[in-house]
């Protein structure tokens, strides 16, 4: 997502709008300074500049902790969308997510822990790599529900099981009896029991009947742009209502995404209208049922874009990892601030940069876990999500 | 945690030995300061005299103070480690790390050494295992599937002494031992079909090097070669398929695509650094247990490794590179290495032929000419043929490639061959037929630098299709691309149009159609990449396309950029005019050489190393490629000997990669026997000497055993390598053969079985799960060997990614053996990965096991298992008449013994209430069914 275009208010950009300005970028086609398209506003009791590209996100400034000096590493969707999401632009290291999951376990073991909730269009770059396990054992994976058809995966029973698990579950007590000692037998017969349980729980979570009429409505169920992304941001907080450690939801997809390289307003405008109301009702929900306190809710995005439009007379901004915005709801954060600032065109941090790292580090300290502990022992390495970078933003902190 | 997670992780319990780690850790720790050279304050800590000078219990102080070291205090265990030590007397060790010292042999055998050890501890040995799990045990363990129910009872019954000895050569020998062990070495190696990252292409040429691994376990090939072909086997085998193919493993690393043809050459270099990093990653650990790659940044904080070691050890690589498959110029980036030597001689053979005889129609029709204007340095007449009128600059044509009338007729796209001497100043000029109104966009004539990557250089004529309908320059990642403002094109069918684009030293582009200026001339305001574009001699090309829209009637390339005039007068004087025509029997002759050359079979490939000349390496500050320091020359790692290859900073690959696999794959090098020797025996005992198959540095610890791992690396090298000696030898020893029956007083003392008081029983890996139900159900399709199978709907949504989809069928091709199945990045199985199946990109020494609930739903409802329980069941009442004869059959099949009494009447009352299939389907889902013991 761009940041002079949504968080990051940038006038100088209005005013040198059509000068040139020298920067190398991603395609290497810079064109002159682009004046953002979209009003800026300052918005609730804090004053946050938000724009008009997010209507909806814009009432909830008050709830929300910008980060306006975001850096990452990589100019490139799959390797940096892999390294918001693992903390390294290689693939094979565990996401965020299975490291939480690794770390806090999950409080309810009738879903999986980590559930990722993917765009209705297609999987992000690199697909099931983004919220892979990667040397951590299996168990913390991702597991992705899909839209259609059984949400996770073997979930339902080809046929009537019900007689041939008393005679299993007999079957694995006897032989785990017969074998005291052996600690991963019993979890054979508990992990058939909670396969049963998760047969009944998670077409239960994912069951969207129940919810009212006023809340649908809200999150824009009955709109054909929004009624997508409305749909996972419901269920993600039905699932983190269920106990559900980490929700990951996408907006956008490799192919379907914020990537407005030639058609800043077109693309922008688009992806906008679609996830800004969902994700706004989705933290007005969560506040109102009481959950926005113990629940951190991350907005990420895998890199900014270039204040200079991509080629000459160009309307649309190329890749740009060197700042960029990201934002931070809920537990643990102060709300209604700004923190870190860009130069005057977005183009680099000019105070408090805040690598990947960092915003690692402080969302797993958020969550009670110190990053430079967490480890995983790794052919020859204590793995961290954060390699061996990363420092908590204290700034932001409540 | 909950307690379902159950993982297991045994990580802990290093056998530490505080004479060496403590002494270690001030190295690491304290020893840029205070060595023996710098001595800051006085102190020097690398050896036990100078350090004790100022007292060690006020190091302590200073140390617990938190005041030393400045950079950071030392961890609680670090402390804790120094107080025992100094509290023990501060014993030092300055001796090498264990795995770093020379191989000692100590005659015995395994069971002495195991005993031995047990004794320390007051522990024994279990008794032997009953035959009947000792048969299922090894049978799964040398080949990965179950044995048949008369193997088991014939084994049962044989009371020979050798039986036992018997059944494992039988089972050594089986083609189902490779194929089992290649599924071990495929882990390690990160053995993987696709290109990862963004687009994660297929990589349809990778499986060959799965049947080189299966093919060299079967042969007993020594381990030694083994090695060595994958490091360097084309160079030291020259013309044998076999050695190409193994050096895939230094490339099945994940290929950027994307930032590999990024337009920013510093990413392009970045890309290319982490890659080198993964390459050493492997081969250092693969090979040595030493994580080299560790070292990329600073010196290696744990292990003898500097960081100049890993620069020296990634230049010894530095020439090898990933075959790769650019969709833009699959000319020069093949997605693999032919493998047949005598292909490229046949299609040069060819191609000379063809071009012998365009030579002599060019002679025919060679054109005379005075030039007024300035003379181009190449021309093409295109009126029979794609020659150079002026010089050797002649273009490739096909059977397809048609001229006529004086056209280049389209669909063609002709390359040319590369240029004698490099040009800045040009002009690129060509005249076409509209055949058509122009619609889609095309690159006319351009011309491009070969080397390095996509992003590097082209620039040329290109119609700008769609809406847009105007001539203007076209270049890579359109550094030099303006739209030049000229106007749309209307010409119609059968127009002739005269273009021209003039790009001068000094950075300005002009374009020109018939013979007048076509919108603004400009510069391009780019930095680096909007100066004018040098292309190399001998490496750019020239390339011509032409289309169902237009034709191309002349092209001609200028080493100067031509003024207004210079055009104007090229364009009234036009193209070259017709020839007289040239005898049919000679294009005849082409035509036959073309369908001769284009009838050769595709040659066989496989994705192995492809050499470039490697450069020189430099030391980068931090890892960091913007931060280039000194030269290194290709090198082993000083800590191991003989590790100076001798070679300048310049070497060519032949001589680097030569020289490091000889110096890795050696008997002289410690390393590399005991790695192996660990991995094996980690394989056979679900636990190795040394825990961490990968790391043989201080992280991963000390040997349970170190005489045992000492003495069979020995008499490895002394079976000349042979790996088959070396699991004979483990099998049939008395460790290996006994129970794995739980002991709690023994588990009280060694819970985690590292001594070996029984055998550890486990869980079967989620490949063997497959195959065994395959097997049981009578259904495993046991072809050996060829291109994986594709259990996955492969789609292309985006259009620039692949997206693999699995599915399940009941295709004979999937019901292969589960190490032929396709080992893509993304298209993983449901039921594998929940059986602990790693993404094939992660090197994996070791796989943890994991019991969860998703993995008892794939076992329950995956396609799969439900299948094969139908089958099994069909297969069981086929082979039997009564419901007590089937019970027999399925529990025989599926365990390996009859069942018990009450089992019998469980099964009974199930397949009366339900039916058989139900009874194969519990099988199935069986703990005992899973589970090696």
């Amino acid at each position: 997502m761009s940041h002079m275009d949504s968080f990051d208010y940038k006038p100088e950009l209005n005013i040198r709008d059509g000068k040139p300005f020298d920067m190398p970028t991603f395609f290497g086609q810079a064109g002159n300074l682009y004046a953002s398209p979209w009003k800026f506003q300052q918005r609730g009791q804090s004053g946050l500049y938000v724009s008009d590209l997010l209507p909806h996100l814009a009432t909830q400034a008050d709830k929300l902790t910008v980060i306006r000096s975001m850096v990452a590493k990589s100019a490139n969707h799959m390797p940096a969308v892999a390294q918001m999401n693992t903390g390294f632009i290689l693939s094979g290291f565990p996401a965020m997510g299975a490291w939480v999951t690794y770390a806090l376990g999950t409080e309810n073991q009738n879903l999986p822990a980590f559930v990722v909730l993917p765009d209705h269009r297609n999987y992000p770059w690199g697909g099931t790599l983004q919220w892979s396990n990667g040397f951590l054992p299996a168990a913390v994976q991702g597991t992705a529900f899909k839209s259609t058809g059984d949400p996770v995966p073997d979930l339902t029973s080809p046929s009537d099981q019900t007689r041939a698990r008393q005679w299993v579950g007999a079957m694995n007590r006897t032989y785990a009896e017969q074998h005291p000692g052996e600690s991963d037998l019993d979890a054979r017969v508990r992990s058939y029991e909670l396969a049963a349980q998760m047969q009944l729980s998670v077409p239960d979570a994912v069951n969207l009947d129940g919810e009212s009429e006023d809340t649908k409505r809200r999150y824009g169920f009955d709109q054909t742009e929004t009624s997508h992304m409305a749909r996972r941001c419901v269920l993600a907080r039905r699932l983190i209502e269920r106990g559900v450690r980490f929700v990951q939801v996408y907006h956008g997809a490799s192919g379907a995404d914020w990537d407005a390289h030639g058609d800043l307003l077109g693309n922008h405008g688009k992806m906008a209208r679609e996830y800004d109301q969902p994700v706004a009702a989705l933290l007005n929900d969560l506040a109102e049922r009481g959950l926005l306190k113990d629940t951190l809710v991350m907005g990420v995005t895998e890199f900014g874009r270039t204040p200079v439009a991509q080629g000459a007379g160009k309307k649309g901004r190329d890749h740009h990892p060197n700042c960029f915005t990201c934002w931070l709801a809920g537990a643990g954060v102060k709300p209604g601030i700004a923190y870190g600032a860009s130069d005057d065109l977005g183009h680099q941090p000019a105070e408090s940069p805040v690598t990947i790292y960092d915003f690692h580090a402080t969302a797993l300290h958020l969550l009670g876990l110190n990053h430079e502990k967490l480890t995983y022992y790794h052919n020859g390495i204590r793995r961290r999500l954060t390699d061996v970078h990363g420092h908590v933003v204290q700034g932001i902190l409540a | 945690m909950s307690h379902w997670f159950l993982f297991a992780l045994s990580t802990g319990l290093l056998a530490a030995d505080i004479s060496v780690d403590a002494p270690a850790l001030l190295a690491r720790r304290c020893g840029g300061c205070h060595n023996a050279k710098a001595k800051t304050a006085g102190l020097d800590l690398s050896n036990r005299e100078t350090a004790r000078s100022r007292g060690f219990d006020r190091i302590l102080r200073r140390v617990q103070l938190g005041q030393m070291p400045p950079d950071g205090a030392l961890s609680a265990d670090e402390q804790q480690l120094l107080a025992k030590w100094i509290d023990a007397g501060a014993p030092w060790k300055t001796e090498k790390w264990w795995s770093l010292q020379a191989l000692r042999h100590t005659p015995g055998t395994i069971d002495a050494f195991v005993n031995a050890k047990l004794r320390e501890s007051g522990l024994a040995m279990s008794p032997p295992a009953d035959p009947r799990t000792l048969i299922r045990r090894v049978t799964f363990d040398l080949t990965g599937l179950p044995p048949a129910p008369e193997e088991v009872e014939a084994f049962v019954n044989d009371k020979s002494p050798a039986a036992y000895e018997s059944l494992v050569g039988r089972l050594l020998a089986s083609p189902r031992y490779g194929e089992r062990w290649a599924r071990h070495w495929l882990d390690v190696v990160r053995f993987t079909e696709s290109e990862g990252f963004e687009r994660d292409e297929p990589r349809e040429h990778a499986w060959p090097y799965r049947d080189y691994v299966i093919r060299s376990f079967n042969q007993d090939k020594p381990y030694i070669d083994f090695a060595r072909e994958q490091i360097a086997g084309d160079l030291i085998h020259p013309g044998s398929r076999d050695a190409v193919i193994a050096t895939g493993l230094l490339v099945f690393g994940p290929t950027d695509a994307v930032g590999l043809t990024s337009a920013v050459e510093r990413e392009r270099e970045a890309v290319r650094e982490d890659q080198l990093e993964e390459m050493a990653g492997v081969v250092s650990q693969t090979f040595l247990g030493m994580t080299v790659n560790c070292a990329r940044c600073h010196d290696h904080k744990f292990d003898p490794i500097p960081q100049r070691d890993y620069y020296r050890f990634k230049a010894a690589l530095s020439g090898v590179w990933q075959p790769f498959a650019d969709p833009a110029s699959t000319e020069l980036f093949p997605d693999g290495r032919v493998l047949d030597p005598s292909y490229d001689a046949k299609v040069t053979a060819l191609r000379t032929r063809i071009r012998d005889v365009e030579s002599r129609i060019a002679a025919l029709h060679r054109q005379t000419r005075d030039w007024s204007a300035p003379k181009p340095i190449a021309q093409w007449t295109f009126e029979v043929d794609a020659h150079d009128q002026l010089g050797g600059l002649h273009a490739n044509t096909t059977s397809k490639t048609e001229f006529r009338d004086g056209h280049l007729i389209g669909p063609a796209s002709l390359i040319t061959a590369p240029i004698a001497a490099s040009v800045t100043a040009k002009t690129l000029e060509a005249w076409i037929t509209v055949q058509k109104p122009l619609e889609k966009e095309i690159n006319v004539f351009q011309i491009y630098n070969r080397s390095g990557y996509r992003g590097a250089a082209s620039d040329g004529i290109q119609y700008a299709g769609g809406t847009n309908k105007q001539w203007r320059n076209l270049s890579t990642a359109s550094f030099r691309t303006n739209d030049v403002g000229g106007a749309k094109e209307s010409a119609n069918a059968g127009e002739r149009i005269h273009l021209a684009i003039a790009y001068d030293a000094n950075g300005t582009i002009t374009l020109y159609r018939n013979g007048t200026k076509y919108g603004e001339p400009y510069r391009p305001n780019n930095g680096a990449n909007g100066l004018t574009q040098t292309y190399a001699a001998g490496d750019a090309v020239l390339k011509f396309n032409a289309s169902a829209d237009l034709s191309i009637d002349e092209a001609r390339l200028y080493n100067t950029a031509l003024t207004e005039n210079q055009i104007a007068s090229s364009y009234a004087a036009g193209p070259a005019p017709a020839q007289k025509p040239v005898p049919g029997a000679h294009f005849d002759e082409r035509l036959t050489l073309h369908k001769e050359l284009e009838s050769l079979p595709a040659p066989d490939k496989a994705f192995a190393a492809s050499p470039r000349d490697p450069g020189i390496t430099r030391l980068l500050l931090r890892g960091d490629v913007n931060r280039k320091s000194d030269p290194v020359a290709p090198a082993g790692l000083s800590a191991l000997p003989n590790s100076d290859f001798h070679l300048p900073a310049d070497a060519p690959d032949e001589m680097r990669r030569r020289k490091l696999a000889e110096w890795i794959a050696n008997a002289d090098n410690p390393l590399f026997s005991r790695v192996i020797v660990n991995r094996i025996w980690a394989h056979h005992f679900g636990g190795g000497i040394v825990e961490n198959p990968n790391d043989f540095g201080a992280n991963g610890g000390s040997p349970s055993h170190p005489e045992l791992l000492d003495s069979l690396a020995v008499e490895l090298i002394q079976s000349r390598w042979s790996l088959k000696s070396l699991h004979r030898r483990i099998v049939l020893s008395a460790a290996y053969r006994q129970s794995s029956t739980f002991n709690k007083e023994a588990a009280s003392k060694d819970s985690s079985n590292r001594l070996l008081w029984r055998y550890t029983p486990r869980r079967l890996e989620g490949e063997a799960v497959r195959d065994s139900m395959l097997a049981v159900s009578g259904k495993l399709n046991d072809k050996p060997g060829g291109p994986s199978f594709r259990p996955f709907k492969v789609t292309k949504p985006g259009g620039s990614y692949v997206k693999y989809e699995p599915l399940d069928g009941d295709d004979a091709n999937f019901q292969r053996r589960s190490i032929y199945r396709m080992n893509v990045n993304t298209g993983g199985d449901p039921m594998l990965e929940s059986l602990d199946c790693p993404v094939p990109a992660v090197k994996t020494p070791k796989r943890p096991t994991t019991t969860t609930p998703l993995q008892a739903l794939s076992l329950m409802n995956n396609p799969l298992p439900v299948r094969l329980a139908k089958a099994f069941a069909e297969r069981v009442a086929a082979e039997t008449t009564s419901v007590d004869t089937q019970i027999d059959r399925a529990f025989a099949l599926a365990l390996g013994r009859s069942p018990k009494d009450h089992e019998r009447e469980a099964s009974r009352m199930l397949i009366k209430d339900q039916n058989l299939e139900a009874l194969c389907w519990g099988l199935f889902n069986a703990s005992e069914f899973l589970q090696l013991e």
